[in-house]
């Protein structure tokens, strides 16, 4: 070992905490993920439909009303947890909500819709993971708010929970 | 009343610190410092006690019992809820601080005086520094006013009975660290006219750290197992990482000691693994508590603790390092040794620990410094780590499985070859055994099963061997290691899943089973309320086997739904089954996993601690017998 490779851990050491100090000091929180697609419009996609004949094209439908985009998939069990507020949002909200189906088997998918009731009104199917790139999905779930524009006003990633749930519904009312 | 003497003795605790980092010098009077470390030792465990009985009569004047208790509470929760949050572990780790404090003390003699004192202070130096981190920012005597009825109640998926002993064990691993650190930096300031032979002082605290980790680890993935209800018993999250990297270097340093006693080579490499191991134990606390990463372990997320944290850990960090930098070279040695033999292949296994260390220390920071860097955020998964651990971890277990065969020096490489010969052959007659037994094929179960049996059958013959050399301790832990690579290649290669929806009076088929669900019906206990499934298992000749009885459970006081898998367990499988969301009309959720081999994993876990155990017993009697 040579004098000058003894001095290497040292200054190892002190870059890492560098960026350990950096981040304490400026301001985050790890579970809010800044989206780069805020108040921009909707990636442009289209794809297989599961449950309509036609083929999904995103300009189509986004843009004439406020809509929630939820991408998730059979094989996710917080997607499961979050799926009774999903549903609330088309029951009680009257909310127009288009499911993303994640690198998922169609099969399945209609199968744990039957289970735990659909509230989608478009499945587009996102199979090879593509459309989540687009979108800069980190991991599903991931829950969207698209205002009538077509313009994405919030990004909530992980499950929907009561307090996300609430949080959400607050702004739905201000987004036009 | 009561609280405010815990409070009183914690910070006289900080005092008899403060006093031990002056005075222990070779200038006072040694009484001095034996006061110190006994004042130490029983101030801390006083205001331990305090806490502890604080949370059993549950004295809600305090803040952290309101917090984390409840009147409904079982007793063994009630106890483990001391240190199932922030503040009541940080009470544990200075318990086992002042501990490892003493056990220095004891060593101290006439011949090691410069030695051991110089230990001691930077061991009370370490105390210091998280005594007064406990009393600035997280005071578990805190008090609250006025005083309130009833506790917030403790999260209810950390009441699990191997949760309640994960933490003690786990921090015995962390803070034994400290001692190794401490004697590592006294060993690097020691003047050239001092020398001792120190690695025989290191070896106990390092065999007393790594078998109690080993076994801390293993009980927080018991619990991960039983309790999460996903199936799995390891998730590569932040903080299974900030306690597998430590583990990684205190693997390679327990086994480069044993270099360094017999060859006196890599010294300089050892003290900074010592150096070492203890930062990233310090660092991953640091990780976990800051909220710089989330994970379930995530306490009370809170910048100042983190900053205090790391502010310690740069101060640690920088003189430990920097000393190393200065220093080291006066522990170059030029005692060089041939790759084919059992210091060769100890030195290429040290060298793939710490690569593994590395690699995933990269994968739990990556996704920080690029934030960093460029604002974006990514994580680092699953598939990163199978694609990088386990390239390094098979010529590891390899080479594990020949290094107790080899000779020390060098070793002939045809004698050699007809030593392994007959592992050779049984290492493949019990993979075609097995491979018979489970029908499945896949390259990565084929692998895992051939180097589990590959170690279990070279330390079998170790062992049968005549005037065998080679340390029982040492046989044993390697014994447990093939168990444990046996466990895990089967859970993970055989694993099958079922998730369907099942009415009362439905059947539904998992490998040889056939599971029948009977009933469901309402529990009430005293914290808790639940719906809980039976399920009857049968085997193909239609025989019950078991009776299965998954809860969804409710937990009143903190609003929290947990799910209780029921697991069925022998030697061969384990019946895994998670009770979903459901009703009476449509049928439940039913998740049923059939896990082959899982106990041989907790089994293979125990066999490694008792080896450290029996290891640490031998270590001691060395010291002993160098030290009168």
């Amino acid at each position: 070992m040579k004098i000058q490779l003894a001095k290497v851990p040292v200054v190892i050491f002190l870059s890492i905490l560098l960026v350990f100090f950096y981040l304490l000091t400026i301001d985050r929180n790890p579970s809010k993920i800044p989206s780069n697609l805020l108040n921009k419009n909707v990636p442009y996609f289209e794809t297989k439909n599961l449950i309509k004949d036609e083929i999904f094209i995103s300009k189509k439908e986004f843009g004439k009303e406020v809509i929630l985009v939820n991408f998730f998939a059979t094989w996710c069990e917080p997607c499961r947890n979050e799926h009774r507020y999903i549903k609330n949002f088309a029951t009680k909200k009257k909310l127009k909500i288009i499911g993303i189906n994640y690198k998922d088997n169609p099969n399945k998918t209609k199968k744990w819709l039957e289970e735990l009731g659909n509230p989608y009104s478009d499945i587009p199917l996102d199979k090879k993971g593509e459309i989540a790139i687009d979108w800069g999905v980190y991991g599903i779930p991931e829950t969207f708010i698209v205002n009538s524009k077509g313009i994405i006003k919030y990004r909530h990633v992980g499950p929907v929970t009561e307090k996300i749930y609430k949080e959400i519904d607050l702004l739905i009312n201000k987004i036009e | 009343m009561l609280p405010s003497l815990g409070n009183c003795a914690l910070w006289l605790s900080l005092f008899f610190a403060i006093l031990q980092f002056i005075i222990s010098n070779k200038n006072y009077n040694l009484k001095y410092t034996s006061i110190s470390v006994f004042g130490l030792l029983i101030t801390s465990l006083l205001s331990f006690f305090v806490l502890i009985y604080s949370h059993i009569i549950s004295d809600f004047s305090v803040l952290n019992v309101y917090q984390n208790s409840h009147t409904t509470k079982p007793i063994l929760y009630k106890i483990s809820g001391v240190w199932g949050n922030h503040e009541g572990s940080m009470l544990l780790w200075i318990i086992v601080l002042t501990f490892f404090n003493y056990f220095i003390f004891k060593l101290l003699n006439k011949k090691n005086l410069i030695f051991v004192l110089k230990t001691l202070k930077i061991q009370a130096f370490i105390s210091i520094g998280f005594i007064l981190f406990t009393i600035l920012t997280s005071n578990p005597f805190e008090r609250i006013s006025p005083i309130q009825e009833n506790g917030l109640g403790f999260n209810p998926i950390l009441q699990d009975p191997a949760l309640a002993i994960h933490p003690p064990f786990l921090y015995i691993g962390y803070v034994g660290l400290s001692a190794v650190f401490s004697l590592s930096v006294a060993t690097l300031s020691l003047n050239n006219n001092e020398k001792i032979v120190w690695y025989n002082y290191m070896k106990p605290f390092v065999a007393t750290a790594w078998s109690f980790l080993t076994l801390g680890i293993a009980l927080g993935s018991i619990w991960a197992y039983y309790e999460l209800g996903w199936g799995g018993w390891w998730f590569w999250d932040p903080v299974e990482n900030a306690s597998f990297m430590p583990w990684l270097l205190a693997t390679a340093l327990l086994h480069s000691l044993i270099i360094v006693e017999k060859r006196k080579s890599l010294q300089a490499w050892v003290l900074l693994l010592a150096i070492l191991s203890f930062l990233l134990s310090v660092l991953g606390t640091f990780l976990v508590r800051s909220g710089i990463l989330t994970s379930v372990h995530t306490f009370a997320l809170d910048p100042s603790r983190g900053m205090y944290i790391l502010t310690f850990t740069a101060l640690l960090g920088v003189y430990s390092l920097t000393l190393f930098g200065i220093k080291s070279k006066n522990f170059l040695d030029k005692n060089y040794f041939t790759l084919f033999s059992k210091e060769g292949s100890i030195l290429v296994n040290n060298i793939l620990m710490t690569v593994a260390c590395a690699v995933v220390f990269l994968g739990t920071t990556y996704p920080l410094i690029i934030e960093v860097l460029t604002k974006n955020k990514i994580s680092v998964g699953e598939p990163y780590y199978n694609s990088t651990v386990i390239p390094i971890a098979i010529p590891a277990i390899l080479i594990m499985g020949i290094g107790p065969i080899l000779s020390w020096s060098e070793d002939k490489k045809i004698k050699f070859f007809k030593k392994i010969l007959p592992s050779i052959f049984l290492t493949i007659a019990m993979t075609v055994f097995i491979f018979l037994i489970y029908e499945s094929y896949s390259i990565i179960g084929i692998a895992g099963i051939i180097l589990s049996f590959w170690i279990i059958s070279n330390n079998f013959f170790v062992l049968i061997k005549k005037n065998n050399k080679n340390p029982i301790s040492m046989i044993i832990a390697h014994m447990g290691i093939g168990l444990l690579i046996f466990g895990i290649t089967g859970s993970t290669v055989w694993q099958k899943e079922k998730i369907n929806r099942m009415k009362i009076n439905e059947n539904t088929k998992i490998e040889n089973y056939n599971i029948f669900f009977e009933k469901i019906s309402e529990v009430k206990e005293s914290n808790y309320v639940a719906i809980r499934g039976n399920f009857l298992v049968y085997d193909n000749d239609q025989n019950i086997i078991a009776l299965l009885e998954p809860e969804n459970r409710y937990y009143p006081v903190t609003k929290n739904f947990t799910t209780e898998a029921s697991i069925h367990t022998n030697l061969f499988r384990d019946l895994y089954i998670v009770l979903g969301e459901g009703n009476l009309d449509e049928g439940w959720i039913v998740r049923i996993y059939h896990n082959p081999l899982v106990i041989w994993i907790w089994i293979g876990a125990l066999i490694i601690f008792i080896g450290g155990i029996i290891s640490i017993n031998n270590n001691i009697k060395k010291l002993k017998i160098l030290n009168k």
